[in-house]
């Protein structure tokens, strides 16, 4: 890249490795969770800096505390070594703060030129701007970034690598001092990934702060001058870049201490008959190859990090997606829903994971939440007609066995002035209803309370025991300590299991970063 | 209820959440009650006749009729803009199969109403299987009905000659028109279905929310059909009994109904559910804009100061209900 010449407008010149951002004692709660613990960190100029840890480690609450988008409870942000607060995002922006996340903020029908300029308050609002070409200031960036692709096609034409390069560019445009990667190589090949991480050092070389946030860890070794890695909420170890070794990271990722094992509840079921066989099931890039077997009557977990196929799998046995190959067996039949229906009719039911979008309907009351898929069963007999009566009567009882707190108005009220543990046990009820052979739950306790979280699970067991097959998917690992075994899933493929003692929080994150050695 | 929500607010604020939430419940029926009041008041031997309450609600028959059908499609989250031409067509098409085919009245009605069917059909393949925006849709198929009703009618209406088809809308069996029985009727029929039927509950998960219905295992596009269906069938209705009432088929028949059933529905939604549509609130915004109409028409009022009062009303109506919403929306956990 021969662009020594092109600083874009406003950049500044690299200094030295001098700080730039500095974070101490940072700390954040959430109600009992304290996702950030007192975290110090300092970000360098000039400095790849890599971010690691398992999900809720705490690497997000800290970028998203930088991007304004949460406030801390205490600690210092010092930017230049001058204190300062983020307030909201567009702060952040003014600070010379960029965040780029996995869902790029772009205009798909705008062109990459007009992405690139957007919200640079270049020029009065009412002033002319052509629409076709190229900004001159978007084509110096483009130049130094290397894009070697048209701006002037729609955004919507590109790939995720080109997309990844728009956003960056945007975010220089804006005259940005450090840039934060969130997963950027996530959904790219690994031609693709090697490009943008070349584009990520040559930011850094023209004296801009990189931040690096990946579960790949070779991506991490092989790019970033130092590593932090996060565990519960504060930083378990800050390392530069000789001594960062895939083993130390994962050490400081995992933790020594093993986490404490909860075989109380645990079962074999090895005896039992196999309910759903998986075998190499593929779709797309987000599934490439997923095994398992589900015995009757089984807890199994699936541990997984963002991005592991976990959600793709449930859906795909669901009868959500179609999978391109693979096959799959249900009772020792053939099984291959063609539809979601046709999955329920084989008596699958799915917990979806995002609870507001895909599974309330906030302004219907809980009865009809809860019988939403199964009124035909309060239908009275020999007419048309469902009896709202006696469904709201079984609501009613339904809801008290499975702990729902009802507040003023019963099963009446709009479950949206339910608190989130009280509607996804709602949600959990509306699938017992259906009488599923085999319950999906996919991040069954997202934005539930500890206290409903611990019920939900002793309810998922109750099920089990009654002799329904449970599929739990958790990126909280602790939870998946419940389950009678664990698949752990990485890269849309299933990469191993674990059974009775071995499961351990520490097993299942080694899986993951497929670190196969055991012990410490 | 709302207002049980927030439990640390101060008691000043907290009779100001109460508040708002009643008027956006109840505004809308107090509303209604201060009309009837004020007219009454005003003139209280036309108004209150009981000759004049049953000609309000003769008048309001037809247009709660399509009203109700209409809130099918805006209950499943969609939206009609063709059921007007559908009224004409339909008041047309009835008129037409009797004079020009001689076709007995049963059958000419029961030939609209297959026609009427087909619309819905349409409408609903397109909306819901081809994933054209509802709008577009039916403004599409709304233009096609109107030039098939220039087409049938030439542009002059269709006259009936002598026969029992008018006595249909002038009947008035124990006093009370025959289009205020088929009002009741449809209305009750209306209510029973989306509240007390499977499809009727898929109907409001469906328009509650699209993608959580359809991972439940709801069959979203047939329930979204048969919302279209429901609107056209009720839209053909109401045109035969127009057609009935004013003797003849017309191409512009079916117009005044677009912009009041709507009005009459979106008032409906902030009756006591703030911001749902529902059979009863749609029949409360009926009755609104037609006493409006009846009761200004007895005080002599010119046609424009109805029309001023029936928009701001609908404004007032709408805005208090989504405000109200916001605010006690933003203290749900």
């Amino acid at each position: 890249m021969n662009a020594t010449e092109l600083v874009p407008p406003g950049q500044r010149r690299p200094t030295s490795a001098a700080t730039f951002v500095e974070v101490q004692a940072l700390t954040k709660t959430y109600g009992a969770i304290r996702a950030l613990k007192g975290v110090n960190i300092a970000f360098r100029r000039g400095e790849v800096h890599g971010l690691v840890g398992a999900n809720g480690a705490g690497k997000s609450t800290l970028v998203r505390s930088l991007a304004g988008l949460e406030q801390p409870d205490s600690g210092s942000i010092r930017i230049d070594g001058v204190e300062t607060q983020i307030p909201n995002p567009s702060a952040a922006t003014k600070l010379g703060l960029a965040f780029i996340h996995q869902e790029l903020n772009l205009v798909e029908t705008f062109t990459a030129s007009q992405n690139i300029m957007l919200g640079s308050h270049e020029g009065a609002a009412l002033a002319y701007r052509r629409i076709d070409g190229v900004h001159p200031t978007a084509r110096t960036v483009a130049t130094m970034l290397g894009i070697d692709f048209r701006l002037d096609r729609p955004v919507a034409r590109l790939t995720v690598h080109q997309k990844w390069l728009v956003s960056i560019a945007r975010a220089l445009v804006h005259d940005c001092r450090l840039i934060a990667m969130d997963e950027p190589t996530a959904s790219l090949g690994a031609e693709e990934s090697a490009r943008l991480l070349k584009v990520a050092r040559d930011l850094a070389d023209h004296g801009v702060a990189v931040l690096f946030i990946s579960h790949r860890l070779d991506e991490v070794l092989e790019l970033c001058d130092r590593v932090t890695a996060f565990r519960d909420g504060g930083v378990s170890a800050t390392m530069q870049r000789p001594e960062a070794t895939r083993r130390r990271l994962v050490e400081a990722i995992v933790g020594h201490e093993a986490a404490p094992s909860r075989p109380a509840s645990r079962v074999a079921n090895d005896d039992r008959p196999v309910v759903l066989e998986v075998s190499d099931v593929r779709r797309g890039r987000a599934l490439t190859g997923a095994t398992l077997q589900l015995r009757e009557g089984e807890l199994l977990g699936i541990a997984g990090l963002v991005g592991s196929g976990r959600t793709e799998l449930a859906r795909a046995i669901f009868g959500a997606d179609r999978i391109d190959s693979g096959t799959m067996r249900l009772f020792g039949r053939p099984y291959a829903p063609r539809s979601i229906t046709d999955g329920i009719r084989h008596r699958i039911g799915l917990v979806s994971e995002e609870r507001r979008a895909e599974a309330l309907f906030l302004d219907l009351s809980v009865t009809g939440n809860l019988y939403v898929n199964t009124w035909r069963k309060h239908r009275i007999r020999f007419t048309p007609f469902t009896s709202s009566r006696r469904a709201e009567r079984q609501a009613a009882e339904v809801s008290q066995e499975l702990g729902v707190v009802l507040r003023q108005g019963g099963v009446r009220q709009p479950i949206g002035g339910l608190s989130g543990g009280n509607q996804q046990k709602v949600v959990i009820g509306r699938w017992l209803q259906t009488e599923p052979a085999v319950l999906l739950l996919d991040e069954p306790t997202r934005g539930v309370d500890i206290g409903a979280r611990d019920e939900i699970y002793r309810r998922i067991r109750s099920f089990a025991r009654a002799g329904m097959s449970v599929i739990v998917i958790s990126s909280e690992f602790e939870e998946l300590l419940e389950c009678d075994r664990v698949v752990v899933m990485s890269a849309g493929a299933t990469v191993g299991e674990l059974t009775g003692a071995s499961i351990t929080v520490k097993d299942m994150l080694r899986l993951c970063y497929h670190w196969p050695e055991s012990g410490s | 209820m709302t207002s049980t929500v927030t439990a640390h607010a101060g008691p000043a604020a907290d009779t100001g959440r109460r508040a708002l939430g009643f008027f956006a419940s109840y505004g809308t029926l107090i509303v209604l009650g201060a009309m009837i009041l004020g007219f009454g008041i005003a003139r209280p031997v036309e108004f209150l006749s009981e000759r004049n309450l049953i000609n309000v609600l003769n008048q309001s028959a037809l247009l709660a009729i399509v009203a109700g059908g209409l809130t099918y499609v805006l209950v499943a989250g969609q939206f009609d803009l063709s059921f007007a031409n559908v009224i004409s067509f339909s008041g047309i098409l009835c008129v037409g199969l009797m004079e020009r085919s001689g076709l007995p009245v049963p059958l000419a009605i029961g030939g609209a109403l297959l026609a009427a069917i087909l619309v819905g059909v349409v409408n609903g393949f397109l909306v819901a299987y081809v994933r054209i925006h509802a709008i577009v849709a039916t403004l599409a198929t709304s233009t096609v009905l109107l030039g098939l009703n220039f087409l049938y009618s030439n542009g002059a209406p269709i006259t009936l000659g002598e026969g029992g088809f008018t006595e249909i809308a002038r009947a008035r069996p124990a006093g009370i028109p025959i289009p205020v029985i088929a009002m009741a009727a449809i209305l009750v029929i209306l209510w029973l279905v989306l509240n007390r039927t499977l499809l009727g509950h898929h109907l409001q998960a469906t328009g509650s929310n699209a993608v959580a219905a359809r991972l439940a295992g709801v069959e979203v596009g047939r329930v979204t059909l048969a919302a279209f269906v429901a609107v056209a069938v009720c839209a053909a209705i109401c045109g035969v009994l127009l057609s009935s009432r004013i003797g003849s088929g017309m191409v512009t028949a079916g117009d005044g109904f677009l912009l009041s059933a709507f009005a009459a529905a979106f008032l409906g939604a902030s009756v006591i559910r703030d911001g749902q549509f529902h059979i009863l609130g749609t029949f409360v915004g009926v009755l609104i804009v037609s006493i409006a109409g009846n009761g200004l028409a007895i005080l002599g009022a010119q046609s424009y100061v109805l029309y001023l009062v029936q928009g701001l009303v609908l404004l007032a109506a709408v805005a208090l209900s989504t405000t109200s919403r916001r605010v006690l929306g933003r203290q749900r956990p």
